[in-house]
């Protein structure tokens, strides 16, 4: 149990950083006898190592790029993820009733929901040429055929739930039961937030494992920049909406909103748009590494 | 951590326990990894080529000079404190 805390603690080190100190560190956690301070300390080393890079520990262009790509998509999920809170506003009737009544509110929502289209079209022309290279690469490779499989995987789990979900929501039973409809869209939840953890893992991994030409790995990260720009412009939006809500539709502001409809939809859209200011912080400073070396790629070896 | 390279090369578990001998103060992997990391992007230590799967590490010429002159600095500082405590213990 503590050498699987420790290994995870170890896990959470920048890549440049693992690549260059992890096998030291390991050799010295098997060296050294079972501590309760080893995790925290780790846990602190590895923060540190995040906040404050040391000089002369870098990644090669090609891998910094792969990072910069992968990291994006992490805090694209991390992005929808928080855009669950918004449920009721897309679910509930009465909110695009709003929008018609009041067309500022209506346009804000519109573009929220373009922006989204957007930054899903842009994950998936980015990750598509990727995902051909990973599956050609598993054939040859047995290592990656795990990795490779994990995500379909994950997706027909939870595509499989989701189907099951609305059967049980459309019966006849279910739908005098407002407090199992909670339990069952907190279940989803969790299960949306796994599946994409899963591929947000197996994608680095694979990412990390194939041959990638200078092309490639350049659209990946221009896909990865209209991402991280759709999510700026989308929590901007938000914003606006946060706004607008409580002028023009002041009781629908106020309405019970979340998962658990515990908090009211003003509230919930203030802790949807803190989650999406992280996830566009940490999006964009990863873009703005994967830039900062683009110029440094080899021109058409596949690296 | 540069007092303990002084007298020779060393990998992280040696500079651990050096460490503890010298202050009393036992560094944890993250801890001891960090500094080294910072010491070395700073040039005050060089990693010598891995044995097995640990690292020693030795001070650079900018660390000898670096932590001579921190001694040194710290020598003078203890040197003046024990001065002080001499004369307003002497009798008078």
């Amino acid at each position: 149990m503590r050498t699987r805390l420790e290994r995870l603690a170890l896990r959470l080190y920048p890549l440049a950083f693992r690549r260059r100190y992890e096998e030291e560190m390991r050799s010295l956690l098997d060296q050294t006898p079972a501590r309760l301070r080893t995790v925290p300390d780790l846990l602190r080393g590895a923060l540190s190592a995040h906040l404050r890079p040391p000089a002369g520990v870098a990644l090669d262009p090609a891998d910094r790029v792969r990072a910069s790509t992968s990291g994006v998509l992490a805090c694209w999920v991390a992005f929808a993820a928080a855009g669950f809170g918004f449920y009721e506003t897309t679910e509930d009737g009465r909110f695009p009733a709003a929008g018609y009544e009041h067309p500022l509110l209506g346009d804000v929502h519109g573009i929220i929901q373009a922006l989204a289209v957007l930054a899903s079209a842009a994950v998936v022309i980015g990750s598509l040429p990727l995902v051909v290279g990973a599956v050609a690469q598993a054939r040859s490779q047995r290592s990656l055929r795990k990795v490779v499989i994990l995500p379909p995987l994950a997706v027909g789990a939870f595509a499989a739930l989701t189907g099951i979900l609305v059967l049980i929501a459309h019966s006849q039973r279910f739908q005098h039961a407002p407090a199992g409809g909670r339990v069952a869209f907190i279940a989803w939840s969790i299960a949306a937030l796994g599946c994409g953890a899963v591929c947000v893992v197996a994608s680095r991994r694979a990412l990390f494992a194939i041959p990638l030409t200078r092309g490639r790995l350049m659209l990946a990260l221009t896909c990865g920049t209209v991402v991280t720009a759709a999510m700026a412009a989308i929590a901007v939006a938000t914003a606006c909406y946060t706004v607008v809500l409580p002028l023009d539709a002041s009781r629908l502001a106020a309405e019970p909103n979340g998962p658990l409809l515990r908090i009211s939809t003003g509230a919930s859209l203030i802790g949807q748009l803190v989650v999406m200011a992280v996830a566009v912080a940490l999006a964009a400073t990863a873009t703005r590494r994967g830039w900062r070396v683009a110029g440094q790629l080899a021109d058409s070896q596949p690296v | 951590m540069l007092t303990s390279l002084a007298d020779g090369p060393k990998h992280g578990y040696a500079i651990t326990r050096d460490v503890e001998e010298l202050t009393g103060v036992r560094l944890g992997p993250g801890t001891l990894y960090g500094a080294l990391s910072r010491l070395e992007g700073k040039g005050l230590i060089e990693a010598l080529p891995a044995e097995d799967r640990r690292r020693p590490y030795r001070l650079s010429s900018a660390g000898t000079a670096v932590l001579e002159e921190q001694l040194r600095a710290l020598a003078q500082v203890a040197q003046s404190g024990l001065d002080r405590l001499r004369v307003a213990e002497a009798p008078g």
